[in-house]
């Protein structure tokens, strides 16, 4: 048998951590795995979402013996409420990280610190918003569509414009069924307001309002935030990076830049290109600047420059535990407060630098768009000047890496799937290839694997688990977030996976020239992956739901993924979750969450802890999807 | 019943078929009967292939035949497809073979080849792997029509590809009275679908003999095959179950089926490929597995060879004069979308040359259309700037210059040979398509020489040349992520290493950093590669220490640090074939700069032959160093010596070339204008003394400049 397999395990990963323990032992200090264990047990009132606090007379927590708040609400509003509620939290979060975004845009100048980099898709988006294009200049017609974008987060009247994006069909359910989404701020309002005390009791209505919130994200704040990335900083290309710990060098100022906007960590990555300053580094006896990017700051880095990726959510830590990093510089969401103590057991200097994410014990330095570089470069000579304080009795920086190819927007799939194409016969620009591999069952359907990790189960082992399991039976995977990084870490972006494939996927992956696991970006472009979904339903002429193209999230945490599964859902695509949602207090809420939103937008969850049972239930549910086809005759 | 389905009834009727066959056979003849398939080393080969099993005798083949049913799995996956599909072509070879059993010879006699010797295997092979017969074809039933048979083999064997066939097409072909044989490269197989028992056999012997693939290696034959066996299948109604099994393992083995039935059929990219209109066959076929077809011949009626490269035309054995100097004329290449695009058409739009008077002066518009997946348009200049080569290679036509201002002369010889217009489309099609066949799908061109027209597509070309070099000026040496070196030279000068930048060119001047790119990506071997810079040294002197490794790499150790903006510190080496060579002159503290063409002195008491003499061979020479004309106005032009403003001294005819980007340098750099006139020639001074003068009196900055050494 021919075929390469050098994966890197996740016991491997394993060991790695295991290593940086010893170090943080040495330097007392705590990891997430101790506050862990320091939290268990965790409260079962909080895990099944049973526990009400919004309002002082609580808090109240149901029980069998008292299944009612003082108000009376019972299990069923409250864990309705709380989950609502994480829905809101999670929309704010990627919705307000795009508008940030939006700011830059209109303030965007040929001259300052933020060029537009693709002036087509600004054209193309400013063409879906009505404005004039014609005898403008370009900047001109950026700050109108930002301006134009900017409406959509609290526009009193109408809906989401790229609602409209989405086939007739989807559209005609999200009317018919009360859940279009309108100005972004508004739906989480009203989800805010509709769970305040005294208002909605009923777990259906409460879920209604989290379908559409969910979507004011999915086709509203977050793919705002993926367009207009993607204008200022560029449509991401396919391009060569390495992934994993291993990208630390030893001899190198290193920065990692974590978080998820990358308006200041594309400032960074300039800043360490500029020659002065790799000058000084050289003169401060290292040889270079070695910028690395962490969680889905390196997703946006990696797809636009090649940056490498130190890690997923859980290494953040770690990327600290090695004594080898001079800076760590965060901007929003998903980070963990406990760098502050970490980093002082290193000669780290940990940064913080946006008022969204204050952390006490960092450096805060407010980043602002006009003195960007500046601020940027002022950055990068600390890191240079903290070099020489690196402790080298404390370095230690696992050697695992892997190679990975990563940048695949739609944009970019369809010109991978152009390649296949005869000119003789078929049409180019479209998912047909696709969509024809899969009606002849080369590929079986296509997976969408998403999400964090969770230390309450084994991290990233059900990523990897799911994954390798997928491929062999010729699934095609495409992949964001932290999934995305495990991927990376794994080998399992690299074009030799091929041979880890089924033999359908692994022809596929050749006659293309692709890795079986597209990376598409950050979370936030989760975006994409509902217009690729809904361009395959388009070129195939059948209704979302009915495509076999599923969500994963086997490893999830964040209320971010909560309106991210949301929006998937209420797109129709199915989302088979690895972490319970925490609505188990409520019987009627789980019934909601599986079965109740598929009569509403015709898809749901599927829930299981074990990685082998998830990943079984989504291989059956993609061929269930295709027998469902054949049956329609359109397969 | 789906795709896969079709392919896992197909594949259980040819086992029952060859279960039959075997049976009948070893009731007939006994199980000890011998089984040796004649004039081969490799028994059954696709069972040897893919068993390692040795078939000697008939009874051999019960066992095989176990193997072969354990390999037809049923699960909905393409593994199984695939595996279903080798084994229903091993379960052709049975059915095949049982009629090779006790010794006989099914075939002899017969409009059928049947089997093919390891000599034909051997002879087919060498040549298919080496892409001199760029790949094969299989075609299974009747074409539609006799005529269309006839087309599609003849068209086949007109671009070089062999031809098997199976089924209805061979009396197609006979009835055509198309000549058939393992010598003309068309052979009629066999009548029934399991003839393709004989053709995989051909491909896993070829595997074995060529590329050492091990017997029982299941994956590295599908693989061997699906990269060096450039084959593909052609089917036609009825499309049984059976051939869409074989097809199952044509598939795996990487061949593409090209099919004209619509009912029961799933496209799948690049792989099972639907075209109804049987006419488009060949290059859907083509297409589907990747095969360029080379153009060897070129259909003009004087010879073409680099032996004319340097034929000069005189003017009274001109027919026809093609004069961008005074009449519109230009090269333009551009780059379409594959459907804008005819493939070889070659259009005339106006007059010919026998409608001008004999040594008269024509303008003509030169239009070439390229299109390919991987054709990008910084390639168009690339392939603009070759038509000089490739025009030069026509006996009786000499062509000089580039763009609008070409010139193109035709010998009354060539004229009277039959040459016209049409054959400069000929030439220019032939060697495009073959010489970038790795990013050119499809070409066509278009010649004007009405005069009417000729005017406005000259203003359009300009536009796009123009655009062009905006691109180019808008890219510096900071502004790219690489460099590239090339050796296009190390031929003859084996340690020299031209590092090329976007403000550098080649020092030949045939070098932009575009055509460093295009090179590097049109063949990513070749003389051009990737030169990174990351690991800036210094910036003034242009040094850094990943162009340092990459001068060491590809200098084989012969120089190990350049610098590319000094011409005193490890200064870039020349190979020979400079166009200018640039040399300190003492005196001023300036530099003296001499052209090829100049043959008179240089303030430096040199010639260029004497000064060039002082360089080149890859040999670093601080204070001398071969560059490109255009380098001259750059701005890194001995950057880290003070740049342009050090150039004291260049013949008039260079100083005429270079004038206006070099004023407008020295404009931008110090505030100069006019610097040219400042700049000494040939007319001013040859020596040294009466150069300081002149210097003096125009006021030269490089008097105000540090001293040089």
């Amino acid at each position: 048998m021919s075929g390469w397999n050098q994966l890197t395990t996740v016991e491997e990963m394993e060991a790695d951590t295991q290593r940086l323990r010893d170090t943080a032992c040495q330097v007392c200090a705590e990891t997430y795995e101790d506050r862990k264990r320091n939290q268990t047990p965790q409260c079962r009132f909080g895990e099944d979402g049973v526990c009400c606090r919004v309002c002082s007379m609580g808090p109240c927590r149901v029980t069998p013996k008292a299944p009612r708040g003082i108000c009376g609400a019972d299990a069923h509003a409250i864990a309705g409420r709380n989950y609502l509620r994480m829905i809101a939290a999670g929309t704010a979060s990627h919705s307000d990280h795009a508008r940030e975004i939006l700011h830059v845009l209109h303030m965007s100048s040929p001259d300052g610190n933020y060029p537009i980099r693709d002036e087509q898709k600004l054209i193309r988006l400013a063409g879906e918003y009505g404005v004039t294009v014609e005898g403008r200049d370009i900047y001109d017609i950026a700050h109108e569509v930002a301006e134009t974008a900017l409406m959509e987060f609290g526009k009193p009247f109408g809906t989401q414009r790229f609602a409209e994006r989405a086939i007739p069909e989807r559209r005609a359910i999200w009317a018919s069924e009360g859940i279009m989404p309108r100005a972004i701020d508004r739906e989480i309002a009203t989800a805010m307001h509709m769970t305040h005390m005294g208002n909605t009791a009923d777990a259906e209505a409460l879920v209604r309002q989290g379908l559409r919130c969910g979507l004011s994200n999915g086709w509203g704040g977050s793919m705002l935030g993926t367009e207009v990335t993607d204008i200022l900083f560029g449509t991401p290309t396919v391009r060569r990076t390495e992934g994993n710990l291993g990208v630390l060098e030893k001899d190198m100022v290193n920065i990692a830049v974590h978080g998820h906007d990358p308006v200041f960590s594309e400032m960074v990555v300039f800043a360490a290109e500029q020659k002065d300053l790799i000058d000084r580094a050289r003169a401060a006896g290292a040889r270079g600047i070695n910028i690395v990017g962490l969680c889905c700051t390196a997703n946006e880095i990696a797809m636009r420059h090649g940056v490498r990726m130190a890690g997923n959510f859980l290494q953040q830590e770690n990327a600290v535990l090695t004594g080898a990093l001079e800076m760590m510089c965060v901007d929003v969401q998903c980070i963990f407060p406990a760098l502050a103590q970490l980093t002082e057991c290193f000669h780290t200097t940990f940064v913080t630098s946006s008022p969204i994410a204050r952390i006490p014990g960092s450096t805060y330095v407010e980043f602002k768009p006009e003195t960007a570089l500046e601020q940027a470069r002022e950055l990068v000579t600390a890191a240079i000047d903290n070099y020489k304080n690196r402790d080298e009795s404390k370095v230690f920086i696992p050697e695992h890496k892997q190679t990975a190819v990563v940048g695949y927007p739609t944009e970019q799939i369809i010109k991978e799937l152009d390649k296949v194409t005869n000119s003789h016969v078929d049409e180019r620009g479209s998912f047909r290839p696709a969509i024809d591999a899969i009606k002849a069952g080369v590929l079986r359907g296509a997976v969408a694997i998403v999400g964090c990790n969770n230390p309450k189960i084994r991290p990233d082992y059900s990523h990897f688990e799911i994954m390798r399991e997928l491929l062999r039976n010729d699934i095609l995977i495409v992949a964001t977030g932290c999934a995305a990084q495990l991927a990376t870490k794994a080998g399992l972006m690299n074009m030799e996976a091929k041979d880890l494939c089924g033999a359908g996927l692994k022809r596929v992956c050749e006659l293309i020239g692709i890795p079986p696991i597209l990376h598409m970006g950050a979370c936030v472009d989760i975006s994409r992956m509902m217009l690729l979904a809904n361009g395959i339903a388009r070129d195939w002429g059948v209704d979302i739901n009915r495509i076999p193209v599923v969500g994963v999230a086997p490893e999830w945490m964040s209320e971010k993924a909560v309106s991210i599964a949301n929006y998937v859902v209420s797109t129709g695509i199915d989302v088979y979750l690895g972490i319970e949602p925490q609505v188990k207090g409520s019987t009627q809420m789980m019934e909601l969450i599986t079965q109740g939103t598929r009569d509403i937008v015709g898809a749901g969850f599927i829930i299981n802890k074990d990685p082998h049972d998830l990943v079984r239930a989504i291989i059956d549910g993609i061929e269930a999807k295709r027998e469902a086809l054949t049956a329609l005759g359109v397969l | 019943m789906g795709l896969f389905d079709r392919v896992f009834n197909g594949a259980d009727q040819m086992y029952r078929k060859a279960e039959s066959e075997y049976e009948k056979t070893v009731a007939e003849l006994g199980a000890d009967a011998p089984l040796m398939m004649p004039d081969t080393a490799y028994f059954m080969a696709c069972i040897y292939a893919y068993q390692a099993r040795k078939i000697t005798k008939l009874g051999d083949l019960r066992e095989a035949l176990d193997e072969i049913k354990a390999k037809m799995t049923h699960e909905q996956r393409t593994g199984d497809v695939f595996s279903s599909g080798i084994a229903s072509v091993m379960a052709a070879e049975v059915i095949e073979c049982c009629k090779y059993a006790g010794g006989r010879s099914p075939y002899e006699g017969t409009k059928y080849h049947g089997h093919f010797s390891d000599a034909e295997v051997r002879e087919l092979g060498v040549p298919l792997v080496t892409q001199d017969i760029p790949g094969f074809v299989v075609i299974i039933d009747p074409a539609p029509s006799d005529e269309d048979a006839a087309a599609l083999i003849k068209g086949y064997q007109n671009r070089g590809i062999f031809v098997f066939l199976i089924g209805g097409v061979i009396d197609q072909a006979i009835r055509m009275k198309i000549q058939m044989g393992f010598p003309v490269r068309v052979v009629p197989v066999g009548e029934d679908i399991w003839a393709v028992g004989h053709i995989i056999s051909l491909v896993v012997r070829a595997a074995m003999i060529f590329g050492a693939v091990a017997p029982g290696d299941w994956d590295a034959f599908n693989e061997y095959s699906f990269h060096r066996i450039f084959a593909f299948v052609n089917v036609f109604p009825p499309l049984r179950d059976m051939t869409v099994a074989c097809g199952a393992g044509a598939i795996a083995k990487g061949f593409p089926v090209i099919t004209n039935v619509v009912e029961n059929v799933w496209k799948v990219p690049k792989t099972i490929i639907i075209q109804e209109n049987v006419a488009d066959f060949i290059e859907t076929s083509l297409e589907a597995r990747d095969i360029k077809i080379k153009i060897t011949d070129i259909d003009i009626p004087v010879a073409f060879s680099t032996a004319f490269e340097g034929e000069i035309i005189r003017k009274k054995d001109t027919r026809v004069d093609i004069n961008g100097a005074r009449v519109d004329c230009f090269e333009w290449v551009r780059t379409k979308e594959a459907h804008e695009i005819e493939d070889h058409s070659i259009t005339l739009d106006g007059p010919d040359i026998e409608e001008f008077e004999p040594g008269a002066t024509m303008g003509v518009g030169i239009m070439v259309d390229v299109a390919g997946k991987n054709m990008q348009s910084d390639f168009e200049p690339v392939f603009e700037r070759k038509f000089h080569n490739f025009l030069n290679c026509v006996e009786g036509v000499m062509h000089t210059g580039q763009r609008d201002m070409i010139r193109v002369r035709v010998s009354n010889d060539a004229f009277d040979a039959g040459f016209r217009m049409k054959h400069i489309g000929e030439v220019l099609y032939a060697k495009v398509k073959s010489e970038y066949d790795t990013v050119v799908d499809k070409c066509q061109v278009t010649i004007v020489t009405d005069p009417a027209k000729l005017k406005e597509l000259r203003a359009e070309a300009n536009k796009s040349y123009d655009k062009r070099d905006m691109r180019l000026r808008s890219m510096t040496d900071e502004n790219v992520e690489v460099f590239y070196s090339c050796i296009l030279c190390q031929s003859f000068s084996p340690s020299h290493v031209c590092v090329v930048t976007p403000e550098r060119l080649g020092l030949c001047g045939a070098v932009s950093w575009l055509d460093a790119k295009a090179t590097n990506e049109l063949d990513a071997n070749g003389p051009c590669q990737v030169v990174t810079k990351k690991l800036l040294l210094d910036e003034n002197i242009g040094s850094w220490e990943d162009v340092n490794e990459a001068v060491t790499q590809y200098s084989h150790g012969a120089l190990e640090r350049v610098t590319l903006y000094s011409i005193l510190e490890d200064p870039m080496t020349s190979c020979g074939c400079f166009e200018c060579i640039c040399g300190i002159e003492p005196a001023s503290n300036g530099v003296t700069i001499v052209n090829r063409e100049h043959t008179g002195i240089t303030p430096l008491g040199m010639t260029f032959s004497e000064m060039a003499s002082m360089t080149g061979g890859g040999v670093q020479t601080p204070g001398f160093m071969g560059h490109g004309k255009h380098f001259i106005a750059s701005k890194k032009f001995l950057k880290a010596e003070g740049g342009v403003a050090r150039i004291v001294w260049m013949p008039k005819a260079l100083k005429d070339i270079v004038r206006d980007r070099l004023n407008e340098t020295a404009r931008e750099l110090y505030g100069i204008d006019d610097f040219c006139s400042m700049v000494a020639d040939e007319g001013v001074s040859e020596d040294p003394e009466t150069l300081l003068e002149f210097l003096s009196e125009k006021g030269h900055p490089v008097l105000a400049m540090e001293p040089l050494l």
